[in-house]
């Protein structure tokens, strides 16, 4: 599996410069700037986790084992993709832009598709471009001679994607994290699937990464983790009989050789938490974090900012986090171009960065954290009818 | 193990600097209560002020341009100090108590020493002053951690709060005993807290006033 991004020759690796969605899930129309790192806010179900999967599903385009038709299936079929809010347009569209600061637009993809009138979704139009040009712009004329050539996009085949080989392992290093703590701990996760989003092989990825790597990479967890638990002295890997991996921490205790424990009896804050730092050190394309703060102290949480963002001197990877979290959001290096703004309307959720927002901008200037100018818009009108509910 | 400090502090620059100068003083820093911010440091004062009947507590709030000058300040804000209260007022921002190392200040940055200010305590601004100072550095990595990028709507770059918490958390960048001699307000502080520790034990309600009158305190 390719784990490397692909960099520019000044040693800054790609990212997703802009993302445009038409119709998908909770969107009618998105059409935003991404920073090297972004943070989305937004109500319950105003389709955090939509935007950050529709990233994901252009990795799913360019996994072994994936493709269009299995990426769409993965979601439930078009009709599951398809906005609510699309009356007139049958298609579902999504666009990114690949590249560097000093170079926003090195790639552009593509790709739009529907149900079409078989039972097998069809490309309506997929595009490539290199800097403007373009290098591919579907259906060619072989796909109306063979309209079964419409069921896959040219990204996930080999045999014709050479020219624009780039986007395809950029895409493959896409990585996402949503650690679900009770996956990791249930024996059963070796049937999961691999990378498992949800932490479910979470174990095994670190137990196939080089032992020195892995080494490494355990005793800067665990001096990361120390600051959150500070009972915690030794992170280890270990295999029981039946082949599972285990996680063995050893806490300073009273008993004078302190105590080991394996991941089963971890917290699940501190579990979400050494997921989260092994992410951050895994890989070099962009990583999409979902509600990094669940589990964790907020006087810890508060401080996952400044951590992604030296992460990132180091690494400049891109870094997406969706979270509703106003300690994390406390932070006052987080710039406005950095949070996307998610409010559901009629016409579907629309996204906007907070910068774009005059209200935003002037109580920053006031001296507003952007926690408190940017979550009141989130809350749920009537949140308090919760109380009176049962 | 000294006496046990506790505080109240605006942000997290803040309690990195008050852990430091507890410990600077003999003491044990305690537990360091967060107020995100003036209001929220002022608005549970009270509460703080009724610990202070109990054991030893700092708050440490900056002056900004509410008041001419820290004494009108601590007047209006608690006019009737427990015992063991040690209210502290930074003329401005406690980064201006950073910024009295100038030696190490300048090393951190990598600025000649003469970027420096001479009066910290007379700096409008110090949070924009240490941006601004960053972004002529000879390191491009101070460049990038402090400054904040065009289009971000902040004074201060992303890793500004963790780079200020290193400076002012390690023994081996600031100095508050080379701080204090060009920050009168830090000095003044610092005296506060050995008077604080001095007190604890004995009937004798510590005298956080200023020896000198002067603009801050």
């Amino acid at each position: 599996m390719p784990t490397m991004a692909s960099s520019t020759s000044a040693g800054e690796p790609l990212r997703i410069t802009r993302l445009e969605l038409r119709n998908w899930r909770n969107f009618a129309q998105v059409d935003v700037p991404l920073a090297r790192r972004v943070f989305l806010v937004g109500p319950n179900a105003s389709g955090k986790s939509n935007l950050l999967d529709s990233i994901r599903f252009l990795k799913d385009l360019v996994e072994v084992g994936g493709g269009l038709q299995a990426a769409i299936r993965a979601r439930g079929g078009v009709s599951a993709i398809r906005s609510l809010s699309a009356r007139r347009q049958p298609e579902v569209a999504i666009s990114v832009r690949v590249g560097t600061t000093s170079e926003p637009d090195r790639w552009e993809y593509t790709l739009s598709f529907s149900q079409g009138t078989g039972r097998t979704p069809t490309i309506k139009r997929e595009t490539v471009a290199r800097n403007r040009v373009v290098l591919l712009d579907r259906p060619l004329k072989e796909d109306r001679d063979d309209e079964a050539r419409l069921g896959q996009t040219h990204l996930e085949q080999v045999n014709v994607n050479r020219e624009f080989r780039e986007v395809v392992e950029f895409l493959q290093g896409v990585r996402y994290l949503h650690i679900v703590p009770q996956l990791i701990r249930d024996p059963e996760r070796y049937i999961g699937r691999p990378n498992d989003p949800y932490g479910g092989d979470f174990l095994e990825q670190v137990a196939r990464t080089p032992r020195r790597t892995q080494q490494a990479r355990l005793s800067q967890i665990v001096r990361a983790l120390k600051v959150a638990v500070p009972q915690l002295e030794t992170l280890k890997l270990e295999q029981d009989a039946k082949g599972r991996w285990h996680l063995q921490g050893k806490y300073v205790h009273w008993r004078p050789q302190g105590a080991w424990q394996s991941e089963a009896q971890f917290s699940d804050g501190t579990l979400r938490l050494a997921g989260l730092l092994w992410s951050l050190l895994d890989g070099q394309g962009p990583l999409l974090l979902e509600e990094p703060e669940l589990s964790v102290h907020p006087g810890v949480v508060r401080y996952i900012p400044q951590l992604i963002a030296r992460t990132q001197r180091k690494t400049q990877r891109q870094i997406l986090i969706s979270t509703h979290s106003p300690d994390l959001l406390r932070d006052e290096g987080i710039g406005l171009d950095e949070v996307l703004l998610l409010e559901p309307g009629a016409e579907g959720t629309t996204v906007r960065p907070a910068s774009d927002i005059r209200d935003v901008r002037v109580l920053l200037e006031g001296g507003v954290s952007i926690a408190d100018a940017v979550m009141p818009r989130t809350e749920p009108e009537h949140a308090e009818q919760l109380a009176l509910s049962l | 193990m000294g006496v046990e400090i506790n505080g109240a502090v605006e942000g997290p620059i803040d309690r990195a600097v008050l852990r430091r100068l507890i410990e600077h003083v003999g003491g044990r820093p305690g537990v360091i209560h967060l107020g995100n911010g003036k209001s929220g440091v002022l608005g549970k004062l009270g509460g703080y002020n009724s610990a202070a009947y109990y054991s030893p507590w700092v708050v440490l709030v900056d002056l900004d341009d509410d008041f001419p000058c820290a004494p009108a300040a601590r007047a209006a804000w608690l006019p009737r100090p427990a015992p063991h209260m040690c209210l502290r007022i930074a003329v401005r921002e406690v980064e201006a108590w950073l910024l009295g190392d100038r030696l190490q200040m300048a090393r951190f940055l990598g600025v000649p020493n003469s970027r420096l200010p001479s009066v910290p305590d007379a700096v409008s601004d110090p949070k924009s002053l240490i941006v601004e100072i960053a972004r002529t550095s000879r390191r491009a990595a101070v460049r990038e951690a402090l400054v904040p990028s065009p289009g971000s709507g902040r004074v201060v770059g992303r890793e500004y709060t963790s780079w200020m918490i290193e400076f002012g958390a390690s023994r081996e960048w600031w100095r508050p005993q080379e701080a204090r001699a060009t920050s009168p307000s830090l000095d003044r502080a610092i005296d506060c807290l050995d008077r604080l520790l001095a007190a604890v034990g004995t009937s004798d309600p510590p005298a956080c006033r200023s020896p000198r009158p002067s603009l801050s305190s």
